[in-house]
């Protein structure tokens, strides 16, 4: 009776290259950590300001235009000259 | 007891005199403060501010730092309305204003302050100095 073989790589499954498996991934893990190109990320240690009036977005300033001449017009005992 | 009584009373004087000033705003009362602080802004002790509101330049009188207080309350009422309507921040429509207001409404001479919080007075017949993010 022939024996009937389940995959062309069925070297890979023997016990040393397992334990060479083993071996590698770790070391591999290691080596990612140590390239360059990784990002450390850090807390902060102060707070983080956000200065919203600077941060207003031109378009949205285009957007208003209208509206803000409106809010002037309608109110003018809140815009005195 | 009695002075407490007056004290009282005129602290509700007070506080009536005020809301009708809050509220009314055509009062004669409410038209004088206004022209007070039409004069500061044409003295440069007030001045319209990039962000949408009054800012005081320097030494004002109580009076009018009061009223300019009051105005910029209801501008951010103002604001408020406008924002909730165009799904804005009231930061942005403040901002947006306040470019309107720098660039239409200072006269020359007159004080206007920058995002940064420094003091300029239109000079002449030069344009004012609008932030970046005004439109042209």
């Amino acid at each position: 009776m022939k024996r009937s073989i389940l995959t062309s790589r069925r070297d890979d499954a023997t016990r040393s290259a397992m334990a060479w498996r083993n071996l590698l991934a770790p070391g591999g893990l290691a080596a990612m950590a140590m390239l360059p190109g990784c990002i450390q990320v850090t807390a902060p240690d102060k707070p983080i300001e956000i200065n919203l009036n600077i941060n207003v977005k031109q378009e949205v300033l285009v957007k208003l235009q209208k509206d803000a001449e409106d809010l002037i017009q309608a109110n003018p005992e809140l815009f005195p000259q | 007891m009695k002075t407490r009584t007056m004290t009282l009373a005129a602290a509700g004087l007070a506080l009536a005199l005020s809301l009708t000033v809050g509220i009314g705003g055509f009062g004669g009362y409410a038209l004088a403060q206004t022209g007070a602080v039409s004069a500061a802004l044409a003295a440069g002790t007030v001045g319209e501010q990039a962000d949408g509101y009054l800012g005081i330049r320097g030494a004002a009188s109580a009076d009018i730092k009061a009223e300019v207080e009051s105005i910029n309350i209801k501008r951010r009422a103002a604001y408020t309305d406008l924002a909730a309507k165009r799904g804005v921040s009231v930061a942005a429509a403040a901002a947006a204003t306040g470019c309107k207001t720098l660039s239409s409404r200072v006269g020359p001479g007159q004080a206007y302050r920058l995002l940064d919080g420094s003091w300029a007075v239109r000079n002449g017949s030069e344009p004012v100095q609008l932030p970046a993010n005004c439109p042209a």
